[in-house]
């Protein structure tokens, strides 16, 4: 499968060819790392000066968009898991020399896993598990009764959801922890089964 | 125990045969009990044609009087030789106890299981539900074949009217951590029931 660049982006990623490896690697290595921290605006002014290697004499606009059009090449590869060959046909169409093709493949071979990574963190979310602790309780007496004795098993559930973190207070009693136990399990015996096996072996 | 003098005065008058005959006491008795356990009682519990002859507030009064006490009662396990003490010095005759601490003993159980359920408590799981799918591809990321689990725990709170429920996904890894820790509980749970 072929990427399909849009006019403006071929316009955005034009810029590359005209600054030397190490610079576009460079471009490469601040592309990653606003998809890791987000994107951060100075940096295209410090390129774009008489900072760094050299002057670029080019407007910061256009670091920008050669920077933002470099990360939506790396997102878009990524995203559709593309193969070497599908992606050096893809680049090929900008028009650009062998060692900058080789240097952009180069580029997202080496950053693809972590940026699915990160994609994921996109999809709709409901909350996901992180850990769990319990306690073991025993009820001695309450206002309204003495004298009791009632096991409880206190369970602290901690979720993650949109980057914060939940934490949910339960309890339960023996009866159900054995249920939810074995119900569970059985939840984890399903993926072993053959229907399960066989529908991961074909969906490919 | 504490009660008030209103609880005496009210058995008291339960003990006075010329108040209430043999019949009357026990349909009192019964119709305290009634009132405390049955969920479906209401005022009608005092309605019997035997209770008519007997003066209203008397009535409303014993019948209060024996409900407090049951309930007391039921809160301090009071045992049978608390009751009949209790009972002595409100001058109830032996037949009277015995009948009032055998009304008690058969509903003892009943008794303590509705004050135990009295009372706040954390929100109680009671039941699971679970399903597995496998993620393919979202419209950020495609060709992800990857095996996920959602489950939802069933929750009550104690006032019974709010059932929240709480979801939550996770991977094999995530929920094999999951049961592995609540199998832990369950079996600290046996030993601690075995010492």
């Amino acid at each position: 499968m072929l990427l399909d660049l849009s006019e403006e982006h071929k316009e955005h990623l034009a810029f590359l060819p005209q600054v030397d490896s190490a610079v576009v690697a460079e471009f490469g290595r601040i592309a990653v790392e606003f998809l890791r921290r987000g994107s951060n605006p100075k940096i295209y002014e410090g390129a774009a000066s008489k900072k760094g290697r050299g002057k670029l004499n080019v407007s910061s606009d256009t670091v920008q968009h050669g920077v933002e059009g470099l990360t939506y090449l790396l997102t878009e590869s990524s995203k559709l898991m593309i193969s070497e060959l599908d992606f050096q046909d893809s680049v090929f169409v900008l028009g650009f020399s062998e060692e900058l093709n080789k240097l952009l493949l180069q580029l997202y071979l080496d950053n693809r896993k972590e940026i699915r990574t990160i994609l994921s963190e996109l999809a709709p979310d409901l909350p996901s598990y992180h850990s769990l602790e319990w306690r073991l309780d025993v009820q001695l007496a309450s206002r309204s009764l003495r004298q009791q004795i009632k096991p409880a098993v206190t369970i602290k559930l901690h979720l993650n959801h949109n980057g914060g973190h939940n934490t949910n207070v339960l309890q339960t009693d023996p009866a159900t922890l054995l249920h939810l136990v074995q119900q569970l399990e059985q939840a984890l015996e399903e993926m072993k089964t053959n229907h399960c096996r066989r529908v991961v072996r074909n969906i490919k | 125990m504490e009660l008030s003098e209103y609880v005496q005065k009210g058995f008291q008058m339960l003990a006075d045969p010329g108040a209430f005959d043999s019949n009357a006491f026990t349909l009192l008795l019964r119709a305290a009990f009634q009132s405390l356990l049955d969920a479906q009682a209401d005022e009608a519990v005092l309605d019997h044609p035997d209770l008519k002859q007997i003066d209203p507030v008397v009535l409303k009064h014993c019948h209060t009087a024996a409900a407090t006490y049951i309930l007391e009662a039921g809160k301090h396990r009071a045992d049978k030789s608390t009751l009949s003490t209790y009972l002595e010095d409100c001058k109830f005759d032996k037949e009277r106890i015995d009948l009032f601490c055998t009304e008690y003993q058969n509903n003892k159980n009943s008794l303590e299981s509705l004050l135990g359920s009295i009372g706040r408590s954390l929100p109680h799981i009671t039941d699971v539900s679970w399903r597995l799918e496998y993620q393919i591809k979202t419209n950020q990321l495609h060709k992800m074949y990857r095996p996920a689990y959602l489950v939802t725990l069933n929750v009550e709170n104690d006032d019974s009217r709010t059932y929240p429920e709480i979801s939550f996904s996770c991977n094999m890894e995530q929920l094999q951590d999951l049961v592995g820790k609540l199998k832990d509980a369950s079996k600290s749970l046996e030993r601690a029931t075995q010492l």
